[in-house]
């Protein structure tokens, strides 16, 4: 199937009447994934600056609230299942989502908030035909038209995108839009799209887990943090990074509890309340950071916390990049560290 | 209802908190919308306190302390004079109007003066109304 | 540029060589476009890494406080100034650093530069005053002055105020200019208001603006403490972001050497030196003065005179 991109905008205001629909739109010179009122306003092709992890896993999120009166006490559950249909991820950001789930929802551990939404929100993602220089998705299990996590493929094909149905809820999705089949040239269009799209850099991480396993008190972390300032642009900016803080904010006998995006960079996430750190410097912070993505997420989960979509690379103010990053841990010695 | 505004004051223990203390004693008559924050001393007041007075729904902002010269502790006042300076400029800059944070100074003798000063700071907020721009209320 | 790179790099072996440092801070070859990243020499071998170029905008001073070790410092106009701040307040031992002054022109802006040719820039060549930029389909050239960072373009103080040698020629001198400031203030409250506040919806509270700076060193900043909680925690909070900026701008008052660091750490592209700046023209144009230039006199606000300017009390 095929739609036209004259046609977007008119599809999107057609699914906004039964779903919530979050699209990449422009806010204050940033592209978001926001919910939007009308389709004109989706920028379907440009890539988020923040990740789309937030439509699962906000920011900040109210999980409930709650009041004390005389009657007693009051407490009201925010669970958000609404359905909601997001459209434009990226593979990477997509297949990011794949990753996320392995984290709130797992044998020990099921997050109603997260779910609710994950339940009922149908991805919709857009292969990249091109893309940027920064990106490494085809080292990291992915790829610009990789279709883990999402539940509809489009391709860009010029005039028009051409539509895959990938599981049944997309398929779902697909069949209420009497959308016209796509022609040959259009299958074509898109194969050609798929196969002229390449990913420049590429990053090593055959062993890479195996070898971390052995560096936890290597001396290459004295030295690789000096230039990390201990900001969470990397980490609030990665698709993957999913750290909270919970806090309750509370006036009187009313109050709310709220989940918090959080990160390992700074050093309020480990400080006990004793006083006492144990992770006491940047140079614990950024291990646990490198450690957690490309080791302890395998050991856990059997795949890296990473999905080469380069955020990290671009928005960091120092140009720590973690490609030099992962290809320097390879090159270290280990020496009667390894096994 | 009328609408009726909230003002902080941050006054200094020693020379405006004794100048309101004077005012009640000389049963003078002054608006009841001043909440006064005692505070041991103008150079005490952090820039953040009237940040967060604004931030947590007040209508206005009264700040005094002892007259230049008199400070209880030397020069706690003319240190926080040049801090007074800056961030009056910079909460009209953020767009926060001229009448709703207001600074001067007033001595355990200006009884009156007290009664006035909080007269005048009620009736200017009163008249710009409830906070507009960034700190406006319920969002 | 390719010179200064040599001569920074001579000046780094000598000092290592002869055990006048244990480090040297400069930069070194980044990993994309445009962009050169902090780096630390300990070796000889290593200080055939550093560079300088048009990309070389941290402002290193940021890595200087406390250093227990001898350190040299390659260091542009504002970060000199940052230094003497920091002398002031014992956070950095004038006579354990070694500073290697570079007179700066200016730093090019990414963003800028993407703006001008709308895409993704994968190649960058500099050729005396011209910049060339290459893309996937794209190679436009430019003059780099018209790409440099606002707060650049601002500047007056591109010599470093102190050094223990300089490094290439001095610049000439510019005048300080408050512009984007002045601008601003000419507009009506709620403009300033709303134009704020969308600006502060964007703030992801990453802290990067916070961490980048020099001056910003608390132990315990306020935005972290959750007794006294100052300001909430959440993210979307314009009113808490603004009160953030507005806090942090504060703390800097007659300490701001006005580099920058802040506005091209951030993420989210908030235009921050409009507040930083203003903090900046009210210190000089109240007190006269300006942080970072001398490093005998007293920061504006631990000091006082008996007849100090009152045109903040209300009028009775």
């Amino acid at each position: 199937m095929i739609i036209k991109k004259s046609e977007i905008a008119g599809l999107l205001d057609q699914l906004a009447k039964e779903y919530r629909v979050y699209a990449p739109v422009d806010e204050n010179g940033n592209i978001a994934f926001k919910a939007i009122k009308e389709g004109a306003e989706a920028k379907l092709g440009e890539n988020s600056k923040k990740p789309p992890k937030e439509i699962l896993f906000p920011q900040s999120e109210e999980l409930f609230n709650y009041s004390v009166n005389q009657e007693g006490l009051r407490m009201d559950s925010k669970v958000d299942d609404t359905k909601s249909v997001a459209i434009g991820l990226r593979p990477c950001d997509a297949k990011s989502i794949m990753l996320l789930d392995n984290v709130f929802s797992n044998d020990q551990y099921q997050d109603v908030y997260y779910l609710a939404r994950r339940d009922n929100t149908v991805i919709v993602s857009l292969g990249c035909n091109r893309p940027s220089g920064t990106c490494f998705c085809t080292s990291v299990n992915s790829g610009p038209f990789d279709t883990d996590g999402s539940d509809v493929l489009l391709t860009d094909i010029g005039e028009a995108y051409l539509v895959e149905a990938i599981t049944e809820q997309g398929k779902e999705l697909v069949g209420k839009l009497n959308l016209p089949e796509a022609d040959a040239e259009a299958k074509a269009l898109a194969e050609k799209a798929k196969a002229s799209a390449t990913v420049a850099s590429e990053v090593d991480l055959a062993g890479l887990k195996e070898k971390l396993d052995g560096m936890f008190t290597h001396e290459y972390w004295d030295k690789l943090h000096e230039k990390c300032i201990g900001c969470a642009a990397c980490t609030y900016l990665c698709p993957t990074c999913h750290c909270f803080d919970i806090e309750d904010d509370a006036k009187d006998c009313e109050g709310c509890r709220v989940r918090n995006w959080d990160a390992c960079m700074f050093p309020l996430f480990t400080l006990h309340g004793s006083g006492h750190n144990p992770r006491t410097s940047g140079k614990e912070r950024f291990r646990q950071r490198v450690m957690h993505k490309f080791n302890y997420f395998v050991d856990r989960y059997n795949a890296t916390a990473c999905v080469g979509c380069g955020r990290c690379i671009k928005n960091c103010p120092v140009n720590m990049d973690i490609r030099q990053v992962l290809a320097e841990i390879k090159a270290q010695d280990t020496g009667s560290e390894v096994g | 209802m009328s609408y009726e505004p909230k003002v902080v004051a941050f006054l200094c223990n020693w020379c405006s908190y004794a100048g309101a203390d004077l005012a009640g004693v000389g049963r003078l008559q002054y608006p009841p919308n001043v909440r006064v924050v005692r505070v041991p001393c103008s150079g005490r007041i952090n820039p953040l306190f009237i940040f967060s007075a604004l931030r947590n729904g007040a209508d206005g902002i009264l700040t005094s302390g002892c007259h230049p010269g008199d400070c209880h502790y030397v020069s706690g006042n003319y240190v926080a004079r040049r801090k007074f300076a800056l961030l009056k400029s910079m909460l009209n800059y953020m767009g926060v109007e001229e009448d709703r944070v207001n600074f001067t100074w007033v001595s355990a003798a200006e009884g009156g003066r007290f009664a006035d000063v909080v007269s005048k700071v009620s009736e200017r907020v009163k008249e710009i109304g409830p906070p507009k721009g960034v700190f406006k209320k319920a969002d | 540029m390719q010179n200064l790179s040599k001569v920074i790099q001579d000046t780094a072996k000598k000092l290592l060589e002869e055990k006048k440092v244990d480090l040297v801070v400069g930069f070194a070859q980044g990993s994309l476009p445009l962009r050169s990243t902090p780096y630390f020499a300990r070796t000889v071998d290593q200080a055939a890494n550093l560079i300088w170029d048009e990309y070389c905008e941290n402002n290193l001073t940021n890595y200087l406080r406390k250093r227990e070790e001898k350190v040299a410092v390659v260091a542009k106009g504002c970060d000199t100034r940052s230094i003497v701040a920091l002398m002031k307040e014992n956070q950095i031992d004038r006579e354990k650093l070694y500073i290697i002054g570079v007179p700066c022109q200016g730093m090019i802006d990414r963003k800028k530069a993407s703006k001008l040719v709308g895409g993704e820039i994968l190649e960058a060549e500099i050729n005396g005053e011209e910049i060339t930029l290459k893309g996937n389909g794209f190679e436009q050239k430019a003059p780099k002055a018209e790409l440099y960072y606002d707060t650049c373009i601002r500047c007056a103080y591109g010599n470093p105020v102190i050094y223990d040698e300089l490094v290439g020629e001095e610049v000439a001198a510019k005048e300080l200019s408050f512009a984007e400031v002045e601008e601003f203030e000419a507009k009506s409250a709620e403009e300033r208001a709303s134009f704020l506040a969308q600006e502060m919806e964007k703030c992801i509270r990453c802290y990067a603006c916070r961490n980048a700076c020099p001056t910003c060193y608390c132990p315990e900043c306020f935005v972290d403490t959750s007794s006294p909680q100052w300001i909430s925690k959440r993210a979307y909070s314009a009113k808490d972001n603004l009160i953030f900026q507005g806090v942090r701008v504060f703390h800097q008052l007659g300490r701001c050497a006005d580099c920058g660091a802040c506005e091209r750490a951030c993420p989210m592209g908030i235009k921050l030196s409009l507040l930083t700046r203003k903090g900046v023209k009210d210190v000089k144009e109240t007190f006269g003065y300006e942080a970072g230039l001398n490093p005998d006199d007293k920061p504006v606000l631990n000091d006082f005179t008996p007849d100090d300017p009152q045109p903040f009390l209300m009028k009775e």
